[in-house]
């Protein structure tokens, strides 16, 4: 069915008064939105012919085990009392992706059933949750023109380290790699009147899935558009939360020749609730609202050799982070802070600077990668190298995965932090290994 | 009389024009046609089969939309990466995967499997791309064909060169050789049509089987086209954004 078809049964639903009493039926902000969404997508799924109807499924089942080695001089975490990081897991956690689809509409969702079992020094934990890590419904209501609201992934940008063109996904994933991101719930219009470029407008409601408290995204415009040429692409990303400073983010990639991909992204941004640290260690932390204004760039090089094996590397600048001697100050109080437990400001003074700290410490960062070919089916492989170049310590991270016949796949993810407890990379851990086995469906 | 003459001679030359064969590049285009190039859109499902010495790759099963040089190429098998999704626009090209954080960009040196390139999953534009000149007539397994040399017009072409034979009947391409710059033959490909589409109020015989074979090692990979819809593809399809 075409989105022709759809509009002619709108009227007879909102002169019936329907369209009233079902958003009127809504709960939250949020609520209302998505419930206007499933109405005005409504008279799509009720004149739809079944007979165009496509349904589809897939899921993965895992199961792993890691051990983490913690930074047993942790002036941060002394005697993990603060962090509270398990030495030992075991998980199991099922994925499952489920699509209903016509020419019209298209429903989509990707339910995570997720336990674990984790080992502390003072005994066992248990966690499990069902949710929704993604869904969707979109409904294409014109050639170019598409609403969809739900739980989406707001995920933009060519740079694999860190994403300062975003403000949702800066981290891209990389503090947890077992886990996959979880989307934004999210009402959007897009307009998409060519193969070259696109725009669309966002209201976010929420950060989704296990959000903070208070939702740090719970009332977001985003505005982003995308132009794509023959060799090169470019998008940018207007975000406006609350009465907040706005936030704005660039990205672009250029394709040269058959193997070289340059790649770089922008973003300007405050910070909420940011912890300062000034470099005179002898003068507390402190907590500023909203930080002032920073810039932040990304620029990387990829390079494909002829077997499809890929080597990259990219440097970041980011200004939200601290110099070299904000960051040894940093340390320098939480040092303090932990030889002097249990009294005073300890206490106060050590959560403040792991929960309030920037999301990087450090302003320059260098990452190098060199990984498999990413289109081969039989295994993958990943090293990624991070130095930071402001407090001079490194990470090293590898993950891979061999295919043992169609549906089995083992895997393995590891990590080595070096250069102390009192630079970054290793200021909680030492190093950690986790091994799973992967199980596609059907 | 003068005039008469004049006018005889103008007819003569428009009969000649009117008569003489079909130019390369026309050629070409027609053939682009039964290869998916030149249409609305076209969405079809391939089968890759590949083989490098004795050495079998999993099967893939994709499920490809393509207009003009975008594609979307979504993998429906092998199970474990059903859901990725190749997009192409231009020479940019991005790679999803469900779970994954985001597209990754990709450079074209990736390949989709054994001797395909991404290229020729996607609908082939060759009149667009490529410089064509007629070089001669001959019979491939008893078809007459032309023989066209085509040389890439621009460096985003997926080959430099490409020798290619047009069945002068059917009109479509039945046979190539792909060459590099210095002239090396790179592969050769072998073209079925057991496809019809309906384009235009006309019946066109279309791509059902590509065999592609390395000219430097022995492999070879085998594509296969099934249920070929001709249809206008939404730009929407193509959006980075609304790809996962």
């Amino acid at each position: 069915m075409t989105s022709g078809d759809a509009n002619p049964s709108l009227p007879y639903l909102v002169k019936g008064g329907s369209l009233v009493s079902c958003v009127a039926s809504g709960g939250g902000r949020g609520g209302i939105l998505l419930r206007l969404l499933f109405c005005l997508a409504l008279p799509a799924l009720a004149s739809a012919d079944e007979s165009a109807w496509r349904t589809a499924w897939d899921g993965a089942l895992y199961a792993y085990a890691g051990s983490t080695a913690l930074q047993e001089n942790s002036v941060l975490n002394p005697g993990n009392q603060f962090a509270k990081l398990a030495q030992r897991s075991e998980s199991a956690e099922a994925r499952f992706n489920l699509k209903l689809e016509s020419e019209a509409l298209r429903v989509s969702a990707r339910p995570i059933v997720y336990y674990q079992q984790m080992h502390h020094s003072s005994g066992k934990t248990y966690s499990h949750e069902s949710y929704l890590s993604q869904w969707q419904a979109r409904w294409r209501m014109a050639e170019s023109w598409s609403l969809s609201g739900g739980r989406e992934l707001l995920n933009w940008g060519p740079a694999q380290f860190r994403s300062p063109s975003n403000p949702f996904y800066f981290d891209n994933g990389r503090s947890n790699p077992m886990r996959e991101l979880s989307g934004l719930d999210a009402l959007r219009l897009a307009w998409s009147p060519a193969v070259s470029g696109n725009l669309y407008l966002a209201r976010i409601t929420g950060s989704g899935h296990g959000h903070a408290v208070p939702d740090p995204w719970a009332n977001t415009w985003l505005l982003k558009t995308d132009w794509r040429g023959e060799e090169a692409a470019i998008g940018l990303a207007l975000a406006q939360t609350g009465k907040r400073p706005a936030f704005f983010g660039a990205h672009a990639q250029q394709t040269l020749g058959e193997a070289w991909l340059l790649y770089g992204e922008l973003g300007s941004s405050t910070r909420p609730d940011a912890l300062m640290s000034p470099a005179d260690a002898s003068l507390p932390f402190v907590i500023e609202r909203e930080s002032a204004r920073r810039s932040s760039g990304l620029a990387g090089a990829a390079y494909t050799l002829e077997d499809g094996q890929n080597l990259a590397a990219e440097y970041l600048h980011y200004g939200h982070g601290y110099t070299a001697g904000e960051g040894r100050a940093y340390f320098a109080r939480a040092a303090t802070a932990s030889a002097g437990l249990p009294s005073g400001n300890s206490i106060p003074t050590l959560v403040q600077a792991l929960t309030a700290a920037p999301p990087l410490l450090g302003r320059d960062y260098l990452h190098l990668v060199w990984q498999s070919s990413p289109m081969e089916s039989s295994g993958y492989a990943r090293v990624m190298l991070t130095h930071n170049l402001t407090d001079g310590g490194n990470e090293l991270s590898a993950y891979g995965e061999y295919s043992v016949n169609p549906h089995w796949s083992l895997f393995a993810v590891g990590m080595a932090a070096g250069g102390g407890a009192q630079r970054e990379a290793a200021r909680l851990l030492d190093h950690m290994i986790t091994l799973g086995a992967k199980l596609s469906l059907p | 009389m003068k005039y008469l003459s004049a006018f005889s001679c103008a007819m003569l030359l428009l009969a000649g024009h009117a008569f003489a064969a079909p130019d390369a590049h026309s050629i070409l285009q027609l053939s682009d046609r039964a290869r998916g190039g030149g249409l609305p859109g076209i969405v079809w499902e391939i089968e890759l089969t590949s083989r490098d010495g004795g050495k079998v790759d999993e099967p893939q099963r994709l499920l490809v939309k393509a207009v003009d040089d975008a594609s979307v190429a979504e993998t429906l098998e092998p199970t474990r990466f059903k859901g990725s999704k190749l997009l192409q626009v231009g020479r940019n090209m991005w790679l999803t995967r469900p779970g994954l954080s985001k597209p990754i960009p990709i450079s074209p040196r990736q390949r989709m499997s054994g001797q395909a390139s991404n290229g020729d999953i996607a609908a082939t534009n060759y009149a667009k791309d490529y410089e064509a000149s007629m070089v001669q007539q001959e019979a491939v397994e008893g078809e007459a064909c032309h023989v066209l040399d085509l040389k890439a017009k621009h460096n985003r072409a997926t080959y430099d060169k490409v020798r290619y034979w047009v069945s002068v009947r059917r009109e479509v391409a039945v046979k190539a050789e792909f060459y590099s710059v210095s002239g090396k033959l790179l592969k050769t490909a072998l073209f079925d049509y057991g496809n019809t589409i309906e384009y235009d109020g006309k019946r066109i015989p279309f791509v059902s089987k590509m065999t592609i074979r390395d000219a430097l090692i022995d492999a070879e990979t085998v594509m296969e086209f099934g249920t070929v819809k001709v249809k206008k593809v939404a730009a929407s399809e193509f959006d980075l954004g609304q790809l996962q």
